[in-house]
């Protein structure tokens, strides 16, 4: 493909970590990977779906039938070609061998996958799938030819701006530029070096110039916002922090709702989202942030808990019988300072808080046994709002952040939703949802903060995504160079 | 010889109960990778159970040592749980990594120390408050705050050093910090050498404190020196975690730790055995470099 | 000097919660990172908690986890080293391989380690920090065995008759006192850093507990913002190994006049 000028410059990025060179089998948030497989879709600034391998795409009235046209012109980074049988052979990989992640879900409505030519895939469901076109997002398109396919990928060969060229586990990917990327005039850098260490202090390591691109926790993001020499972004979707009870296994008295209310209203939510991130923190009471598709205004508006009310707290205490001085409450979270922040508005309450901070794994072992009462975590950003809600289903991955919630009644409202294939009505149902969480006060939301990227000024041409990808259809690390 | 081969049969029966007993530990670690990755939140249980039979995570402890053990020794060690990545690579850089930083370190450590001490035996007083001064800086300063203020001086606000990878920072940190280590008992061992009647006739006949220092001191400190310098080099990983992390230098403290966190169990053992046979190769070392220097002196321990 | 500043520690240690003018644990989200001066005489940390209060109150846990993993590791090292030197040399060869494969991994992995396998908390802190100094203990407790069963008095009493348990509890262990409060000394600051790295690490104290260590490392990280809640707690730490330094010399002239090294 044409290039303008020669492609100049290494572009050094940290944000997360690559935990296999199998992009199928990846799990968690991906951040790395983007930069070499890419996928029929690609989520847009605002959640929105938008084409890149598939340069068109439709979904039929009923919700059964999904059909894209490949782009045409696309080469493998192995020089064989993206065509219909290429997809086909990876969608059936992921839903025959790696029966992992959160694609499995979708992989088990499809019931046929039709190749009627060289550019165009057919794929029929056994029910409406609203998340289908976000879900291949993920579904990240490799030339069977790679090697490792039988097994575990060694060497994923994509369609993407960049090779995957040497990997340092836990230290370094060094991504030389793809020459033959069917985006023309891209990649402009001549590769992209991502830092995959996770204890360096990304921020400091930014400022001493080893760094052009890295994520930076919230209080040096605002010490760079005012720096002219940086430039600093959130992602566009948001990571939101919350306060869950035990829904599994209750203890009393966390199993009244007059008490759950309570410490609803003895949360400083403004205070704590402060602390979180400053300026950049939002106060709500829903699992999307405003400027989300989801996102309901009147609702917001309509927060009980929106500011501390000790008082109304203690009232309902009394209501219930219960005397906090003499009771004690069992709180689990991360090392991290937020945490501690919530320990004390509990405290403030007057009860007796013990509170114990653990590692992931520890955090998991322990919340999965259900002898706590509340815990303090948070959740990043997510491709599609669907992904959220799957937390709270009864077989849901790893619902033990939420307290393990197993409602048949919001399961059965979540189901609903996801398989709604117009948007207005899928809203509606995702709100009756949303009611039912309130109502049987699940848990409690304390508010948003988008994780902050920041860079350099001779960094051109960059953006931030919805989330963590970088590289997408609307931009990325493709379009950037370096001055 | 035969000396030699006994120390050396010792190290490896040292070797292969060090491994077993870290298998053992590594094994209460509760939680293993599976949950490093369902921790992210897209595993649901069956899921789980099926990536455990894949790698074999279901098998007794018992046999999955054998079976590492059998492997190790034919030269294979393993693909690393977390990565998939053969383990061999990746222990190879680290330990390039940390042997650079170790090497540097130590050797500006023994030459601050023997600096100072020599000073201290042609007659410097300074020398000798020196050397008081380092061994309280090492005892009392953790390294990683001289570390975090080193970061902040020179690399951010003067932006004289990169900020990762930069080796000169952590040597000299650590080599100060060894320095201070080994400079106490040497200066002590000196003292008492320059002490001796024979030095002291030497002295008063007026032979220069260098020459005095260089050729009737120092040899008769050596011994408490390489003793100490065993020690002091078989403690420096240890001392390289906390720089490792912080300078961002990927070094087998770090390899070690992130497959501690990982839960990474091929990696964690390849590390540690690595690391205590290393060290059980100084001590060897040390106890021949002592035997040679001086028969009287060989270990009784 | 040193003596009195010791003393001032012990004090510090017992009476610093009481001490505190704010509740150590009171986090204050409007007064993060306040430089000393004013309310707060030596600032707030990052949490908006007041560093004088936290130092006072953390003296007394700071202190006793280093003491108590110091002791630990004494009677656990030291006694398997005095046991081990009495025995045959096949059992004693053995059981120093043991001792010697934990000596040879260096005393941060291994609490780590243990930390990692036993979890949170003080009580696990203690024991890992004990584990990780204990062999040296038994090293020392071994040689000075050794070089006292080679003193003439320990032959004569021999001869006079005496058991080995009495040669051993009346003839040597005095004699071991001396090498033995020297390590504990050079031991304890030690306990009170390597708390505080494997804090860094994140294994350490719990997170809201205000020990020395817990202070520095968590103010490490944010040194820019807030210079005075790492030096605090670091000046603390040089004054504790000074300290204790001045005390383990002039303990070991106290008990063994003998020798002067």
């Amino acid at each position: 493909m044409a290039q303008d000028g020669p492609r100049r410059g290494v572009l050094r990025y940290a944000t997360l970590g690559l935990d296999t060179a199998d992009p199928h089998r990846h799990t968690g948030s991906i951040a790395v990977q983007q930069a070499y497989v890419e996928a029929l879709t690609s989520i847009g600034p605002d959640g929105g779906v938008e084409p890149f391998l598939a340069e068109r795409f439709a979904v039929s009235e009923d919700g059964l039938t999904a059909t894209f046209h490949l782009r045409p012109g696309v080469v493998f980074h192995d020089g064989s070609a993206m065509d219909a049988a290429a997809v086909r052979a990876n969608i059936e990989r992921v839903r025959d061998r790696i029966r992992g992640g959160w694609l499995a879900g979708a992989m088990r409505l499809i019931t046929a996958i039709e190749a009627p030519d060289a550019a165009t895939l057919v794929l029929r469901l056994s029910e409406p799938y609203a998340p289908l076109l976000t879900s291949l997002s993920e579904l990240w398109i490799v030339s069977p030819r790679s090697p490792g396919w039988e097994g575990t990928i060694t060497r994923p060969a994509g369609t993407g701006p960049f090779l995957f060229g040497q990997w340092q586990p836990n230290l370094r990917l060094l991504a030389p530029a793809n020459p033959r990327y069917w985006r023309p005039g891209q990649p402009q850098l001549e590769a992209v070096q991502f830092d995959l260490r996770g204890d360096v202090d990304k921020g400091l390591a930014l400022r001493a110039g080893d760094l052009h691109i890295a994520e930076v926790p919230q209080d040096v993001a605002t010490q760079l916002r005012a720096d002219p020499r940086f430039v600093v972004q959130g992602l566009r979707d948001t990571t939101w922090y919350f306060l869950a009870f035990n829904n599994r296994r209750p203890r009393p008295p966390f199993d009244n709702p007059l008490v759950r209310r309570a410490l609803g209203h003895a949360l400083d939510k403004p205070g704590f989202m402060r602390f979180v991130a400053g300026e950049a923190g939002v106060v709500t009471n829903q699992m999307v942030a405003p400027g989300n598709l989801y996102f309901d205004e009147a609702l917001h508006a309509a927060d009980p808990y929106r500011a501390p009310d000790l008082d109304q707290a203690r009232a309902l205490l009394r209501e219930a019988g219960v005397d906090p001085g003499r009771t004690a409450i069992e709180m689990v979270s991360w090392q991290e300072p937020y945490a501690q922040a919530a320990v004390q508005m509990v405290r403030r309450l007057g009860f007796r808080v013990t509170h114990t901070p653990l590692d992931d794994i520890g955090a998991q072992r322990r919340l999965g046994q259900y002898d706590w009462d509340i815990c303090c975590m948070a959740s990043g950003p997510r491709a599609d709002v669907f992904l959220r809600w799957v937390r709270l289903m009864s077989d849901g991955p790893n619902p033990v952040l939420w307290g393990g919630i197993q409602d048949p009644e919001l399961d059965g409202m979540i189901r609903a939703a996801a398989a709604e294939p117009a948007l207005e009505p899928r809203r509606a149902k995702y709100a009756q949802a949303w009611a039912r969480v309130a109502e049987k006060h699940y848990f409690l939301v304390l508010g948003h903060a988008a994780n902050q990227i920041a860079w350099r000024r001779e960094v051109r041409g960059f953006t931030t995504g919805f989330t963590w990808s970088p590289h997408r259809a609307d931009g990325g690390i493709a379009a950037t160079s370096l001055e | 010889m035969r000396r030699a081969l006994a120390i050396l049969v010792t190290g490896l029966a040292q070797g292969l109960a060090i491994t077993f007993g870290l298998f053992l530990i590594f094994g209460a670690i509760p939680g293993d990778v599976v949950d490093v990755w369902a921790s992210a939140g897209d595993l649901d249980a069956a899921q789980q159970a099926a990536l455990r039979a894949e790698l074999g995570l279901d098998q007794p402890a018992w046999r999955r040592f054998l079976a590492w053990v059998g492997a190790a020794l034919a030269g294979d060690l393993g693909t690393s749980q977390r990565f998939g990545q053969p383990v061999g690579p990746m222990l190879w850089e680290a330990a390039e990594a940390s042997l650079q930083l170790g090497a540097l370190s130590g050797g500006l450590g023994l030459l601050l120390a023997f600096g100072l001490c020599t000073a201290q035996a042609a007659g410097s007083r300074m020398a000798r408050l020196a050397v008081e001064a380092i061994n309280l800086w090492s005892i009392a300063l953790p390294t990683f705050c001289v570390g975090v203020a080193a970061l902040l001086l020179f690399s951010v606000w003067l932006g004289w050093l990169p900020a990762i990878g930069g080796l000169l920072a952590p040597v000299i940190i650590l080599g100060i910090d060894n320095a201070g280590q080994l400079a106490k008992p040497l200066s002590e061992e000196v003292a008492e050498v320059a002490a001796l009647p024979h030095v002291m006739a030497a002295r008063a006949r007026g032979l220069s404190p260098l020459w005095l220092a260089r050729w009737h001191i120092l040899p008769l400190a050596a011994p408490v020196a390489v003793s100490l310098s065993g020690l002091m080099l078989a403690g420096l990983l240890g001392g390289t975690l906390t720089m490792e992390l912080l300078f961002g230098l990927p070094g087998m403290g770090a390899l070690v730790l992130n497959g501690i966190q990982g839960r990474d169990q091929p990696v964690v053992l390849a590390g540690l055995v690595a690391a205590a046979l290393a060290i059980v190769l100084v001590n060897a070392l040390t106890a021949l470099v002592l035997a040679a220097l001086d028969p009287r002196h060989t270990s009784r321990d | 000097m040193m003596r009195g500043l010791a003393l001032a520690m012990l004090a510090l240690a017992l009476l610093g919660p009481w001490l505190a003018p704010f509740d150590p644990l009171d986090q204050d989200l409007l007064a993060l990172n306040r430089a000393p001066g004013g309310v707060h005489l030596l600032g707030t940390d990052h949490l908006g908690r007041d560093v004088l209060s936290r130092l006072l109150a953390g003296a007394g846990t700071t202190l006793a986890v280093a003491a108590l993993a110091s002791l630990l590791a004494l009677l656990l090292g030291g006694g398997a080293g005095l046991l081990l030197a009495g025995l045959g040399r096949g059992a004693e060869g053995l059981g120093f391989a043991v001792i010697d494969t934990l000596r040879g991994l260096p005393p941060l992995l291994l609490a780590l380690i243990a930390l990692a396998a036993m979890g949170p908390g003080l009580s696990p802190l203690v024991l890992a920090l004990a584990l990780s100094f204990a062999p040296l203990f038994a090293h020392v407790a071994r040689t000075a065995r050794r070089r006292e069963q080679a003193e003439e008095y320990v032959a004569a009493a021999i001869v006079s008759g005496a058991g080995p348990w009495r040669v051993l509890f009346r003839h040597i262990m005095p004699n071991l006192a001396g090498p033995l409060v020297t390590l504990t000394a050079i031991i304890l600051p030690r306990c009170v850093v390597t708390e505080s790295v494997l804090s860094f690490l994140g294994l350490g104290a719990a997170p809201d507990a205000p020990t020395w260590g817990r202070m520095a490392a968590d103010a490490a990280r944010l040194a820019e913002a807030a210079p005075h809640a790492l030096l605090v707690p670091v000046a603390a730490i040089a004054l504790v190994t000074g300290a204790c330094a001045a005390l383990g010399g002039a303990a070991r002239r106290y008990v063994d006049p003998r020798r002067a090294l």
